[in-house]
């Protein structure tokens, strides 16, 4: 056997495993893009959300961008967003849509572009959207307004504060408080407005009903922002408790409307877990697993007697720091 | 089946099994050693984490209760709770405490009575259903610390918070009344004490009350949300210890100490694949090493089995076209010792072999031409030509009885010479044919010399090889008697001393030199005038056929004669029929 071969051989197999050993401690777990486009880039319930998202996006080694238009009725400005994403290829999309139909050609073109998107909070009319994850907004429609006819023993002069009359959960809230209104005759829907998310509208708006409608019994309002809206117009007119309001969400004004008797409960969706889960199964779709089709996140209906029980500080207060 | 048993598969083989299966063994036990050392390390160094943890967790503990204790003692000696300067002193101990919310003293009905700082309350508290007022109603004299929750009691925003409560005394205008002091605390400086604690990357502590409501939680918001959970069930029925659990299909570590006095407990949470990132790495390592040397042996084994084997195979090589008959073919002697020595032995026995072969060519040789010799003599043209021209000489002087008895002694030469080809007769053959020379020699001489013959009775049927001794006689003819002035006289005789065949043939003649003696039994060509077989073909044929044992002595010396003694070995001649 030639020595030198044999010297030549060995220094390789050396060499060999030395390299190997160094190469095994590659990182398997890369960091992702994510974009996250919301409706609105103000108010409690997006800022909830995405913190929710952000916590996902840290656990899970994602590098999350958020992107929302300054208010819910910018629908353009939200499809302008999707567009700019697209040209950024992220890993996934999650989309908060504004409008049902408006949003849906430019998430198609996100499908087209082979972008994953999930439906996050509305949803979108897309089939091209891989999973909806957020609140079961027709049930949360159904729990104002059975919580309301309940206040209101069973009959009474309601309005509805909406806030975008094409986004989907708009509707389908809208939709699940009307079918259940629907069932008592003596329950009356006086007026649907729309305040497109914003509380100056709101209140506008509610101003107008309290002149226009002296025996209004009650008001729903069906987001964050309509709630604060009405439920400052109707403290200031001094009608708290006397005009019945079920708000939504859990803004802390809401919470001091709520225990000052302005506002009797409250439908409290969980925007953190839609933002954490979203992020979670957004990463999870780009590792090729299944998700469900829909993930519900729950929702709760929140007075002054429960609103101290353990479990509700929880959701009530996410944050302890 | 041939390959196995070779000696460089043999060895290579075995020295890989016995190395793997060493390092193998050697592997298994230092990665169970270092497993078990790495996890029991690991457990060890939770458990002091967790303990030093808890210990903090005490001394805070102590220390919010020595804190509260001064509240206490502040409101207990103000005359009037409603003095400013009891406000500045609860102000004061407010602001040295970053992690304290809130000091309020409550009626037993639950009015308030003094609160710093000073916040407007809320109108819907539900403060009898509060757990920390009842608790300090309930056991007036002992500190109670609530679990944490949304302290709701002022409009500000909505804090976490544990509420230290207890009942105390406070004095309205000199009048003491009972009333619930409650201090709030944040979660600040318990945050701070466990937030640093990390077990391997992902590992953690957490702390829970004594009902199990979560503390401190790196991810509470996560379990607040139930999007994370952890086993509370089980770690409530431990105070003290250590066990294993698995979530979402992760083996973890846990540990559990005790706060005391106030029930809390402090949990460390450790992945036990990060724990023992160690025990994985320990696993490459051994897995690198094993092939590294696996490797390296591998090779090794190659190449001492080949330095071992192909010496071997080399000689064997060289065996092989020795045994084929290429004689010269050179023998490798390089390679272990051992080969070395074999080889060297076995170029040593080639040597002796090639000597041996071309001594056998010599001496074949040597044989077949002293055999022609022989046959030369048997009919020697110059004797018989000399002898015939003594017996026309003898029938011209008309002696014919002397002529008769020449030719008959010349006939009985010559039949014995021939002897029907036999190369070996009796002594008494011998011994006749050399009287018959004698016979010829001596009418041819005119009785020039006298001659006996004697001979033991034994010796007579003793085999000889034939023509020994006629050329011994002629030399001694020739060269010692011829020239003689007197008469000269040849004895021949045949014995048996030491148990050897001994001829010996002594004249009186001139006698020979020593020089002349060597030259002899040398390398002198045959006499021109002898008859034609010299007397050293005689010793070359003797040795040849009996070995260097037999052969011809001289003895000579000048003007007294020359002594030929001729030893043969003793052989019984066979009967005459079968030779």
């Amino acid at each position: 056997m030639p020595r030198k071969m044999l010297l030549l051989l060995m220094a390789c197999c050396l060499l060999l495993s030395s390299c190997s050993v160094d190469g095994g401690l590659l990182m398997d777990n890369q960091e992702r893009n994510i974009d996250l486009i919301v409706k609105m880039d103000h108010g409690d319930y997006w800022s909830t959300l995405r913190m929710g998202a952000e916590v996902a996006a840290k656990e899970f080694n994602v590098n999350l961008r958020f992107l929302a238009p300054p208010n819910e009725g910018d629908i353009q400005g939200q499809i302008n967003l999707v567009n700019d994403s697209i040209q950024k290829h992220p890993d996934a999309l999650l989309l908060a849509a504004s409008d049902y139909m408006k949003l849906a050609q430019v998430t198609d073109r996100a499908a087209y572009n082979n972008i994953p998107i999930i439906s996050i909070d509305s949803e979108v009319g897309s089939a091209r959207v891989k999973s909806y994850i957020g609140t079961n907004n027709y049930e949360a429609g159904q729990r104002a307004a059975e919580r309301m006819i309940h206040l209101l023993g069973g009959s009474g002069k309601i309005a509805v504060m909406n806030f975008v009359q094409e986004a989907r959960n708009a509707n389908q809230r809208e939709e699940g408080l009307l079918d259940y209104v629907a069932r008592y005759p003596n329950v009356q829907i006086l007026d649907i407005a729309y305040c497109q998310s914003s509380r100056e509208m709101a209140s506008a708006i509610t101003r107008e009903w309290l002149d226009t409608y002296p025996d209004l019994d009650g008001i729903i309002t069906l987001n964050a922002e309509a709630s604060i809206g009405v439920g400052r117009v109707v403290k200031e007119a001094g009608r708290g408790g006397l005009l019945k309001v079920i708000a939504f969400d859990s803004p802390q004004e809401t919470m001091e409307m709520l225990q000052d008797g302005t506002v009797q409960a409250l439908v409290v969706q969980n925007p953190f877990n839609n933002g954490y889960l979203a992020v979670q199964y957004a990463v999870e779709l780009i590792e090729g697993r299944k998700i469900a089709d829909r993930i519900d996140t729950g929702i709760k209906v929140i007075d002054l007697e429960n609103m101290l029980w353990p479990e509700n500080q929880k959701l009530l207060f996410p944050f302890v720091r | 089946m041939k390959h196995f048993k070779r000696i460089q598969f043999i060895i290579a083989f075995s020295f890989i099994l016995i190395t793997v299966v060493t390092v193998l063994i050697v592997s298994f036990m230092l990665y169970n050693k270092f497993s078990n050392t790495a996890e029991d390390n690991a457990d060890l160094n939770m458990g002091q984490v967790v303990e030093q943890v808890k210990y903090n967790l005490e001394m805070y503990v102590k220390n919010m209760t020595s804190i509260f204790d001064v509240v206490e003692e502040t409101i207990n000696r103000s005359p009037s709770y409603s003095s400013s300067i009891l406000e500045e002193q609860l102000n004061s101990i407010m602001k040295t405490r970053e992690d304290l919310i809130s000091i309020a003293v409550f009626t037993k009905n639950g009015d308030l009575v003094v609160n710093i700082p000073k916040m407007e309350m809320r109108p819907y508290t539900l403060l009898q259903r509060q757990s920390w007022f009842n608790a300090a109603l309930e056991t007036p004299d002992q500190l109670s610390v609530s679990s944490p929750h949304i302290q709701n009691l002022f409009k500000t925003s909505y804090k976490w918070a544990v509420s230290l409560s207890k009942q105390t005394t406070y004095h309205r205008d000199g009048l003491a009344s009972k009333g619930v002091l409650v201090v709030d605390m944040n979660f600040k400086t318990i945050d701070e004490l466990s937030r640093q604690v990390v077990f391997g990357k992902r590992g953690y502590v957490y702390i829970i009350d004594s009902y199990g409501n979560i503390v401190y939680h790196p991810q509470q918001q996560l379990i607040h949300a139930g999007l994370k959970y952890e086993d509370l069930e089980r770690v409530l029925t431990y105070s003290y210890g250590s066990y294993q659990d698995e979530l979402n299909g992760e083996q973890r570590m846990i540990t559990i100490k005790s706060v005391n006095p106030i029930g809390w407990k402090v949990i460390g949470v450790a992945y036990k694949d990060e724990l023992l990132t160690t025990k994985s790495e320990l696993n490459t390592f051994l897995l690198w090493f094993l092939i590294v040397v696996i490797i390296f042996v591998l090779l090794l084994a190659i190449f001492v089995s080949a330095r071992i084997s192909s010496p071997i195979q080399r000689l064997a090589r060289s065996v092989k076209m020795m045994g084929e008959g290429h004689l010269n073919t050179p023998i490798p002697v390089s390679g272990i010792y051992e080969v070395e020595q074999l080889s060297r032995r076995y170029h040593v026995m080639l040597q002796q072999i090639r000597h041996l072969m071309d001594q056998i060519i010599v001496e074949q040789e040597a044989k077949r031409k002293s055999e022609l010799d022989v046959l030369q003599a048997q009919i020697n043209p110059h004797f018989l030509y000399n002898t015939l021209n003594s017996v026309i000489r003898l029938v011209e002087k008309g002696q014919s009885s002397e002529a008769v008895t020449a030719i008959t002694s010349l006939s009985r030469f010559f039949r014995i010479s021939l002897s029907k080809g036999k190369n070996f007769i009796s002594v008494q053959e011998e011994l006749e044919h050399i009287r018959h020379y004698l016979i010829i020699q001596t009418i041819r001489y005119k009785n020039k010399f006298h001659y006996t013959i004697e001979a033991e009775d034994e010796v007579l049927h003793f085999l000889t090889m034939k023509l020994i001794l006629q050329p011994i006689v002629e030399n001694a003819i020739v060269h010692g008697i011829e020239l003689m002035a007197d008469r000269g006289m040849i004895r021949i005789s045949a014995k048996v001393d030491a148990g050897k065949l001994l001829f010996e043939i002594a004249d009186n003649g001139l006698g020979m030199s020593r020089d002349a003696l060597d030259q002899l039994l040398k390398n002198t060509p045959n006499s021109a005038q002898g008859s034609g077989v010299g007397v050293r073909n005689v010793n070359q044929r003797i040795q040849l056929h009996y070995g260097p044992d037999y052969g011809i002595q001289f003895e000579s010396e000048i003007e007294e004669g020359t002594t030929v003694r001729i030893y043969l070995p003793v052989e019984i001649a066979q009967k005459e029929g079968e030779v």
